[in-house]
């Protein structure tokens, strides 16, 4: 299909995501709910740094981080893993792919539709932030702000392109959950999400550089917290978008091969 | 009765073995991720106890029995527990949990024994590992009475886990759609993993009284350090009982409750 | 319009054996099986033709409309379908075929209706006016208005299934694939999918090829029936024709005054039911006059009706002939 049909129709799709979304609103609160691992974590690192800071991370340090984790979470949340699996073993994948439009349009579109939802969750949590924790809750400077959207931006991209690629595995074997079980359990250890990376030993700190995790979540909390100056969340940056890169590749990579496939066997 | 009750658990059991033998990739990786849960429970551990000897009046090592417990239990919720009533969701939006009641046996027992993940029994090993190594470095074992009551404690938190389920699951009933319910549970289940005192104020009332985690992993791990009070572990027995009673009459109002969904 | 030659289709599937030790042998050596779904089939479809697929359950009938809708690639032969291959899936391809199918939905579960026309609009760039105007012909006709304001969850199936076919059919599709559109549906509805399915046809001289289990969407839609068995054609053309081939004889269907025994029916013909004052016989084609004016001579008949079998009996003779073909082929062979 031409890119042109796809980016005329993205707006509708888009649309129409949000106001399944809407219709979705109980179960949506639920997930943000379920979303307890951040505060969890507050507590715990609290507790630690009660008698002296951890790194430059005093009790105050740990909460605004925390809290960031939780918005940034809310904001590049994607879950097409779980309805490409679903939709493959449903075998309803069919109807998708009678479209003149890649059903990946479709799951993005889907998945960005609910993103106004948690932004209303997003932005009242970072408001509590600034009241708790200061200025330093959100960027200092005006080139923090941008940087941030990018950083969200690209924190999204690599979750749902990363979710793509692990869904199409599904064409390939009986379920891909679990794949995406494994991709969860590295996603909780390196991606900054129960500590800040640089609180990491010094091995796995510069690990962390080269594996995508952290940029899907510690980044941007990072630079929502001002913890890095600009030529470093530059550098982080552009580290983040080869991920996005790479992962955009491999994940198209992976689903064309796996709809070959799919039209080979079946549904 | 009870014989019959026996014979049926054997048959639910048998068929979820089959089932989980059909996944080859499955398997395989089923066995990876337990191990992979347990890096990650162990690895915030790591990274806290950097340079500090204790957290909250938990060394490394006494919190690692914590964490050996939370390997346990989540051996135990995900194996036994959360397959089957994740199906009772499924019936409820599918408007087939009618077949369920008309069989002649009870309802709770019948949706609480329709699956099993047998290989989740791998979490319990990785917990007895814990548990050695923990001791090991404490150059000390347990005490035999402590031991005791960690196993009474065993009981009790399976049991908790279970009506805290059936609790969760009985919110379906009066909710459209709440496939995610696993999802809410097992986050706040995550909590565990800590050493219960290192939540201070509203959180600690809530894991305490509300959803007693504490009972679950931080008393067993008392027990075996011979550091819980007796009427701790009394408490612990009868909180457990009466979660249990609480649950089944609040399934038992859920199912009145139920009525099917049209199609 | 559709041409199909030598269409092949085989799968390589895993045998799961029954018990836990065949099961747990299974996690290190699988064996695989490999199933012929098309075995060889070929055939021309016209513009404007309503053509029904005919076979038994596994016939490989939905497969060769995945086949011809571009969901699966053939294992060899030739298709095309208005001058394209449908497994390059082009986007001109996809946006003048629909594949509907009675047991997998489209339409957004939580959302009405119009949501779903709305983003079929989008996706296949109907322009607004031509949208409007299908949409006003859709709604018309199947009478929809009530319903597409309304969450699909709580539409009925029946009126589920209108909504989804009006969905499939937003951008104007020149082949219309149905597999099983009426299935689980209650009778008057049936009718009413029927009567609106060929009125499409008509309308926009749509090509159609339709699968069923009801026997009556066939004989009322499809003039031409292709028959699928174990993935092999063994029949096409006219539906009346394939009736006459099969069971050639007649049905009469006499209503009597007055109860009669059994004994006066029986040298009339081959008596296929009785009850007290109804008879129903079936005689070769070449005697049914002959019947006739015997029973009215010897029988206190008020009525008469003469009929072909009804198609499932029709159907179901067929494949069992089929099956007992290929059983005797089959020996010898050996």
């Amino acid at each position: 299909m031409s890119l042109r049909t796809a980016a005329r129709a993205f707006p509708t799709l888009v649309r129409i995501g949000f106001s399944e979304a809407l219709a979705y609103r109980a179960e949506l609160l639920i997930w943000v709910l379920s979303t307890t691992m951040p505060f969890i974590m507050m507590a715990l690192w609290t507790a630690v740094a009660r008698d002296a800071p951890v790194g430059r991370y005093g009790q105050e340090g740990f909460v605004g981080y925390f809290l960031a984790t939780f918005v940034v979470r809310q904001l590049t949340g994607a879950w097409a893993a779980w309805q490409i699996n679903f939709e493959v073993r449903q075998g309803t994948l069919a109807m998708r792919l009678l479209r003149p439009i890649s059903p990946i349009w479709s799951y993005a579109a889907e998945n960005l539709g609910a993103v106004p939802m948690r932004f209303l969750v997003g932005v009242p949590v970072a408001i509590i932030s600034v009241l708790v924790v200061g200025p330093d809750a959100v960027p200092r400077q005006w080139w923090g702000w941008p940087l941030l959207a990018l950083a969200l931006l690209g924190g999204w991209l690599i979750t749902f392109l990363a979710n793509v690629a692990i869904g199409t595995m599904a064409l390939y074997m009986e379920s891909s959950q679990k794949l995406m079980d494994v991709w969860l359990v590295l996603f909780f250890v390196f991606s900054g999400y129960m500590y800040p990376v640089e609180l990491l030993p010094p091995v796995m700190r510069s690990l962390v550089d080269w594996l995508p995790f952290r940029y899907q979540i510690g980044l941007g909390a990072e630079v929502m917290t001002n913890a890095h100056s600009l030529p470093t969340a530059l550098k982080l940056l552009a580290g983040q978008w080869l991920w996005v890169l790479g992962m955009g590749a491999l994940a198209v990579g992976l689903w064309r091969r796996g709809l070959r496939r799919f039209a080979a066997y079946g549904g | 009765m009870l014989r019959r009750y026996l014979r049926l658990f054997g048959v639910q059991l048998r068929s979820s073995s089959l089932l989980a033998m059909q996944y080859r990739g499955d398997f395989l990786l089923e066995g990876l991720i337990s191990i992979f849960w347990t890096f990650t429970a162990l690895a915030p551990l790591f990274v806290v106890y950097q340079g500090r000897k204790a957290i909250a009046g938990w060394s490394f090592e006494e919190a690692l029995l914590v964490v050996g417990w939370f390997t346990l239990l989540q051996g135990v919720l995900e194996g036994a527990i959360t397959p089957s009533l994740n199906g009772v969701v499924d019936h409820i939006r599918k408007g087939t949990l009618d077949f369920v009641l008309l069989k002649p046996a009870d309802a709770q027992f019948l949706v609480s024994t329709t699956r099993f993940l047998p290989w989740r029994a791998t979490n319990i090993l990785t917990g007895m590992v814990i548990f050695i190594y923990a001791f090991h470095q404490m150059g000390r074992g347990p005490s035999l009475p402590g031991l005791l009551a960690a196993l009474v404690l065993l009981g009790t938190s399976t049991l908790l886990l279970y009506s805290m389920w059936i609790l969760t699951v009985s919110a379906a009933f009066f909710v459209v759609r709440v496939d995610n319910l696993t999802y809410f549970f097992q986050s706040i289940f995550d909590a565990a993993r800590w050493p219960s005192s290192v939540f201070k104020g509203a959180l600690s009332v809530v894991f305490t009284f509300i959803i007693p985690l504490a009972l679950m992993t931080t008393f067993p791990a008392q027990a075996m350090l011979g550091r819980l009070p007796l009427q701790a572990l009394v408490a612990a027995v009868a909180g457990a009982i009466a979660f249990a009673f609480l649950s089944r009459k609040v399934w038992l109002r859920s199912i009145g409750h139920y009525t099917s969904a049209s199609s | 319009m559709i041409s199909v030659r030598g269409l092949r289709k085989h799968y390589k599937v895993h045998k799961r054996p029954p018990g836990l030790k065949a099961a747990f042998r299974s996690l290190f050596h699988r064996d695989y099986t490999t199933v012929k779904a098309v075995d060889g089939i070929s055939f021309e479809i016209h513009p404007g033709e309503r053509v029904g697929f005919l076979g038994p359950n596994g016939a490989g009938k939905t497969t060769t409309l995945k086949v011809l809708s571009g969901l699966l690639h053939p294992s060899e032969g030739e298709v095309t379908v208005d001058g394209h291959v449908p497994r390059h899936r082009e986007a001109a391809f996809l946006k003048k075929i629909m594949l509907v199918m009675g047991q997998k939905q489209q339409l957004l579960w939580d959302l009405p209706p119009a949501e779903t026309f709305e983003l079929n609009r989008a996706i296949y760039d109907v322009p607004p006016e031509q949208y409007k105007q299908t949409l006003d012909e859709l709604v018309t006709l199947l009478e929809l208005e009530e319903l597409i304001q309304k969450p699909t969850r709580q539409l009925s199936l029946g009126e589920r299934m209108k909504c989804e076919l009006a969905a499939a059919l937003i951008h104007r599709p020149k082949v219309l694939f149905l597999d099983e559109p009426t299935i689980g549906l209650d009778v008057s509805m049936q009718a009413t999918m029927r009567t609106f399915i060929k009125s499409y046809n008509e309308r926009h001289g749509a090509t159609l090829i339709l699968t069923s289990h009801y026997m009556d969407d066939v004989a009322a839609l499809c003039p031409r029936v292709i028959v699928i068995d174990k993935g092999l054609l063994s029949y096409d053309g006219g539906l009346e024709a394939l009736v006459q081939r099969v069971r050639p004889e007649k049905r009469v269907v006499f209503r009597l005054d007055q109860p009669v025994e059994a004994e006066r029916l029986t040298p009339l013909g081959r008596v296929v039911s009785h009850e007290p004052t109804t008879a129903v016989l079936q005689v070769p084609p070449e005697a049914v006059s002959a019947t006739i004016s015997r029973a009215l001579a010897n029988l206190p008949v008020t009525d008469l009706t003469v009929e072909n079998a009804p198609l499932e009996e029709v159907m179901s003779e067929l494949f069992s002939e089929n099956k007992a073909r290929r059983a005797a082929a089959a020996e010898v062979g050996a």
